[in-house]
């Protein structure tokens, strides 16, 4: 425990040395922004398209913007730029000590390899966490302000699935880091992974149970339109998968030449 | 002009402030070193300044070297 405390202090303050802190708040500030201020610039695009329309003889009906809209804009952004921002911001978060070899002296000197890897996953995932609510809680906020905004019911779950999946991308390039230990790696693992569930994501039957229905799939939810069970399968395999990642993460570090 | 810009003030403001500071920040640290993982000062320099959001994230994971 202590020495996990010691680690988690060192991933915390080189988070701040690389600014890697401050690009993933400043970034995720900027994409809970983007989501209300989006919906809000729909009808003024419109409208500039109208004028051309109209030209032509057609006349287009331009819609009031609501909250909806401004989350479906807000899921999104996160559902793509989100996952990829974030995969790209934690990218190094193995490699860089495994390139240094700044990891050497410390495990000679006794520090269990597993504390290593379960120092960085928790790591990550306290500053993700950080850097959602920001995000999310901008959201809100804005949402609230400029539209007329209903409770979103089930909100821990709407706003817990893509969470969880930020989780299941930390998770994946812990994974890709040490099994590759270059960051190219660790963006292949979690972009290929990313990619081929997308891709699964088309057979009707196999979406109750694919992590990647909850990177913006519980949209549906404030919608209207999904059910909270939908989303259960999924979350249940997506912190099974979580575990195991991290589990034979540990074993393949455990191996690992330094 | 100015009218049709005022709603959407509450979103600018922070906005530029957050892109205009990972800017400066990235500008100022390509300028103050000279050790880079990949390309030069030059290229960083541009990427940066032109990237809006992406060039600093960029700099900052795969560019910058170690000290």
């Amino acid at each position: 425990m202590k020495q996990f405390i010691a680690l988690t202090k060192k991933e915390f303050f080189e988070s701040h040395a690389t600014y890697r802190v401050y690009i993933l708040l400043a970034v995720f500030a900027i994409f809970g922004l983007m989501g209300p201020m989006m919906a809000l610039l729909m009808p003024v695009i419109f409208e500039m398209m109208a004028a051309d329309m109209a030209a032509m003889g057609m006349t287009l009906e331009i819609p009031e913007p609501t909250a909806q809209d401004a989350w479906t804009q807000f899921f999104s952004t996160f559902a793509q730029m989100g996952t990829l921002a974030l995969g790209i911001i934690f990218s190094g978060v193995m490699a860089n000590d495994l390139n240094r070899g700044t990891l050497v002296n410390l495990l000679t000197m006794g520090l269990k390899r597993h504390t290593v890897i379960l120092a960085k996953f928790f790591t990550a995932t306290v500053l993700w966490t950080a850097a959602f609510l920001l995000a999310v809680g901008t959201a809100y906020m804005y949402t609230a302000f400029y539209f007329e905004m209903d409770t979103i019911a089930h909100v821990l779950l709407v706003f817990g699935a893509p969470w969880l999946f930020g989780v299941f991308m930390l998770a994946l390039l812990i994974f890709g880091g040490t099994l590759f230990g270059n960051f190219y790696g660790a963006l292949a693992v979690c972009f290929g992974v990313f990619f081929a569930l997308i891709a699964v994501n088309i057979l009707p039957a196999a979406n109750r149970f694919n992590p990647a229905s909850l990177a913006g799939g519980t949209l549906s939810i404030i919608m209207g339109a999904g059910e909270a069970a939908d989303f259960i399968p999924a979350m249940f395999v997506c912190a099974g998968v979580i575990v195991l990642l991290i589990i034979v993460s540990i074993l393949a570090f455990n191996h690992k030449k330094l | 002009m100015f009218e049709e810009i005022m709603p959407f003030l509450p979103f600018i403001i922070p906005l530029v402030i957050i892109q205009l500071g990972l800017m400066l920040v990235s500008v100022v640290h390509v300028i103050r070193h000279d050790t880079f993982r990949v390309g030069n000062k030059v290229i960083w320099l541009l990427v940066c300044i032109l990237g809006q959001m992406i060039g600093p994230i960029l700099y900052f994971t795969i560019g910058k070297g170690d000290e």
